[in-house]
C-alpha cells in the first residue's frame, strides 16, 4: 500500500520550521505558559500559608494542572484558527491557489493538509510546554495517562477551531477579514449551543423535565473541555453529579439521560465535535473547488499583475 | 490533442466566452491572440478545470474523463501569467511539493526535478530559495513545475509577461525546445512577433469569439485572397504589365517605376511560369518576392485594430 504524508502538511511544517516566527511564536507560548505556572503557583502558596491553609503545598499542587491547560486552551484557541483562516485565503493573496487547484490534489485534501499542520504546528507548541505540565503530575499525584488524555482533548479542540477557520477562509478573499470571520463565528457557535438552555432556563422552567435543551451543548468545545476537567480531576460531571448518572431520569429526556452517564458525555461531545468539523472542511472544500456551483456564484475578478 | 466544442462562459449578463470550437492537433504549438478581454485566459481556465464553463465541453487526448478530473489533470501541465512562491523553501523542495502533489515518489521527483532544472537552465539553483529568484527565473521554474508529471499538453497563459528581453528570448527559445520535443502547447501571448516566430498555428479572438484559428501561413493566405508579389524590373516594363495583364489569376495592384506588385492566387508552378514568361519577352528582372504577411497586421485587420494583450 502506498502511503504518503499530505505535501501541504509536509510543505507547511518545512517553511514553519525554518522561520524566526515560528520559534518565536514557541518561545511566547512557552513564556505564557510558564507565567501561568508561576502565577499559579504564588496563589496556591498565598492559599496554603493563609488562614485556613493547613501548610502542605503539596496537596494543592495538582491543581496547577487546569490552570496550565487551560491556559494553553485558550491560547490555542486563538492560534488555530488565525492560522487557519489564513491559510486558503493567504494562498489566494499568494497566487499559488491556482496552481495547486490543477494538481491531483481534491479540495478536500487541501482542506485537511490545511487542518492537519495547523493542528501539527500546534501541537509542537504543546509538546513544548509538557515538561511544565509535568511539574503538577510529579508532584500532584495525577497520572501520565491524564497527560495523554489533555493532548487528545487539545487535538479534537484544534481540529474544530481549525475547521471553522478553514471554513471561514474559504469564504473570504482577505485573511484579515476571514480570521475576523472566524471568532465571529467561534463565538456564535458556542451561543447557539446554549440558545435552547437559555430558553428553559427563562422561558419554561415551571415545566418539570428538561427535556433535551442539553444535547446541543455536545456541540460546544468549552463544555466538552470543561466536562473533561471535571472527569479528570474529580470524576464528576459538570452537567450534574448524582452517582452513575448526572440526572434523575424524570429531570431531563431520555437521549440527555443516557447520554451524561458516567464518562459518555466527553466521549459523545469529542465525537459530535469532530462530525461538525468535518462538516465544516466539507463545506470548506466545496467552497474551494473551482468547478463546484459555489465558485460559479463567486463574482468574476480581475487578476492584478 | 485538445477538442474545445461549443465552449460558452457566462458572467450574468456578460458573455466572456461565446461558442468557441477549436482542435489543436498533437505536437502543435498553438498560439492564442486577443484584446484585452477577449476571452483568452478564461478560456485556458476552463481547459485547466480552475473556471466551470457554462456550457460545451472540452477533450484532451482519449481521455474520458470530465475537466478537472484526476486524469484530465494529469494531461494539463499550467504556467500562469503571474503566481506567487512560498517564502522558506527551496528551489528541489519547490519541484518535490509538486511532484507528490501529483502523488509522485520523491525518489521519482528527484531524478525528473533534476533533468527538468537542466533543460530550464536553472540546475545550479536547487538549493536557492525560490522567493530570491528572479522574474524570469520563476517563470522558467514554473514551466518546470509544469512539466514534472509530464503532461501531453502544456497551457501558458502570458508566460513572457513582464520579463526582461534576454528572460523571453530565453522563454522562447524553451519553449521551442519543448515543441521540438513533441508538446502540444498553447500559449497565449501579447508580443505577436514571438508568436509569430515560434508557433505552428493560431487563434485569433475577440469579444470572446474565435475569428480565425489555423496555420498562420494558411491564415494570412485566407486573409489576403492570395499571394503578393514584388517584381523589380530594370527594362520592358510596358512588356512586363501587358503579360502581367494577360497572365490569368494576376491582379495588378500598383504598378511604380521600377517596381509592379501583383496578387498572384495561382499555386508556385503558376508563379514559376509567369516569371518564364516575363524572361522570354527579355523582360530583366532585377528582384521578385513574397510579401511575408506579419502577425501584427493580421491581428489589425481582424480585431478591427483593437489592442493586443
Amino acid at each position: 500500500m502506498r502511503v504518503q504524508l499530505n505535501p501541504i502538511v509536509k510543505k507547511d511544517l518545512q517553511v514553519t520550521a525554518r522561520s524566526m516566527r515560528f520559534s518565536w511564536g514557541l518561545f511566547a507560548y512557552e513564556a505564557v505558559v510558564a507565567l501561568a505556572f508561576l502565577l499559579g503557583l504564588s496563589s496556591i502558596q498565598s492559599s496554603v500559608d493563609g488562614y485556613y491553609g493547613d501548610g502542605n503545598i503539596y496537596q494543592e499542587l495538582i491543581n496547577l494542572f487546569p490552570v496550565l491547560a487551560i491556559a494553553q486552551v485558550c491560547i490555542v484557541s486563538l492560534i488555530v484558527p488565525v492560522m487557519t483562516a489564513s491559510s486558503i485565503s493567504g494562498e489566494k493573496e499568494r497566487q499559488t491557489f491556482d496552481i495547486m487547484m490543477t494538481t491531483c490534489m481534491s479540495p478536500l485534501s487541501i482542506v485537511f493538509g490545511k487542518v492537519s499542520s495547523a493542528v501539527l504546528r500546534v501541537l509542537f507548541y504543546v509538546m513544548g510546554s509538557l515538561p511544565v505540565m509535568a511539574l503538577s503530575f510529579v508532584v500532584g499525584g495525577l497520572s501520565w495517562s491524564v497527560l495523554f488524555y489533555f493532548v487528545l482533548a487539545v487535538i479534537v479542540l484544534s481540529v474544530f477551531a481549525g475547521s471553522i477557520g478553514i471554513l471561514c477562509s474559504s469564504l473570504c478573499r482577505r485573511s484579515i477579514s476571514a480570521v475576523i470571520l472566524t471568532f465571529v463565528m467561534y463565538f456564535v457557535l458556542n451561543i447557539l449551543t446554549f440558545c435552547p438552555l437559555f430558553v428553559y432556563l427563562f422561558g419554561s422552567w415551571e415545566e418539570e423535565s428538561m427535556g433535551e435543551c442539553l444535547l446541543p451543548l455536545l456541540f460546544n468545545p468549552n463544555v466538552f473541555f470543561e466536562e473533561f476537567f471535571m472527569q479528570v480531576m474529580t470524576g464528576e460531571s459538570i452537567l450534574g453529579s448524582t452517582g452513575e448518572s448526572n440526572f434523575i431520569k424524570t429531570e431531563v429526556g431520555y437521549l440527555t439521560y443516557c447520554f451524561t452517564y458516567g464518562k459518555v458525555w466527553v466521549f459523545l461531545s469529542a465525537g459530535c465535535i469532530l462530525l461538525l468539523a468535518f462538516l465544516f472542511m466539507l463545506i470548506a472544500a466545496w467552497r474551494i473547488d473551482p468547478l463546484s456551483a459555489a465558485a460559479e456564484r463567486k463574482p468574476a475578478k480581475k487578476k492584478s499583475k | 490533442m485538445l477538442y474545445i466544442n461549443n465552449l460558452t462562459k457566462k458572467y450574468g449578463a456578460f458573455t466572456a466566452v461565446r461558442q468557441l470550437s477549436l482542435h489543436i492537433p498533437e505536437g502543435d504549438l498553438f498560439g492564442f491572440v486577443g484584446p484585452n478581454g477577449a476571452g483568452k485566459t478564461t478560456t485556458i481556465r476552463m481547459v485547466c478545470g480552475l473556471l466551470r464553463a457554462t456550457s460545451g465541453s472540452i477533450k484532451i487526448g482519449n481521455i474520458k474523463g470530465a475537466v478537472g478530473s484526476k486524469e484530465m489533470k494529469r494531461m494539463i501541465g499550467y504556467v500562469p501569467d503571474f503566481f506567487g512562491v512560498y517564502d522558506n523553501l527551496k528551489v528541489r523542495e519547490y519541484m518535490d511539493m509538486y511532484g507528490s502533489m501529483y502523488g509522485m515518489y520523491a525518489r521519482e521527483t528527484a531524478k525528473l526535478a533534476d533533468d527538468l532544472l537542466e533543460l530550464v537552465n536553472l540546475s545550479d539553483k536547487k538549493e536557492v530559495y525560490v522567493d530570491t529568484l528572479s522574474r524570469g527565473m520563476k517563470q522558467r521554474l514554473c514551466v518546470a513545475r509544469a512539466l514534472l508529471h509530464n503532461p501531453k499538453l502544456l497551457l501558458l497563459d502570458e508566460p513572457s509577461s513582464g520579463l526582461d528581453p534576454r528572460a523571453r528570448v530565453e522563454m522562447k527559445e524553451l519553449l521551442k525546445n519543448l515543441h521540438s520535443m513533441g508538446k502540444t502547447i498553447l500559449i497565449s501571448s501579447h508580443i505577436l512577433s514571438e508568436l509569430s516566430e515560434m508557433c505552428t498555428s493560431i487563434g485569433i479572438m475577440n469579444h470572446g469569439q474565435l475569428i480565425t484559428a489555423g496555420r498562420i501561413e494558411e491564415i494570412m493566405y485566407q486573409l489576403s485572397g492570395g499571394k503578393r508579389i514584388h517584381i523589380q524590373i530594370s527594362s520592358e516594363m510596358e512588356t512586363a504589365v501587358r503579360i502581367l495583364k494577360e497572365h490569368a489569376g494576376v491582379v495588378l495592384e500598383s504598378v511604380m517605376e521600377n517596381e509592379v506588385i501583383i496578387t498572384n492566387s495561382g499555386t508556385d508552378e503558376e508563379i514559376s511560369a509567369l516569371i518564364g514568361a516575363l524572361l522570354q519577352n527579355k523582360v530583366i528582372l532585377t528582384g521578385f518576392y513574397k510579401e511575408e504577411g506579419n502577425l501584427e497586421s493580421l491581428f489589425m485587420q481582424l480585431t478591427g485594430g483593437g489592442e493586443p494583450s
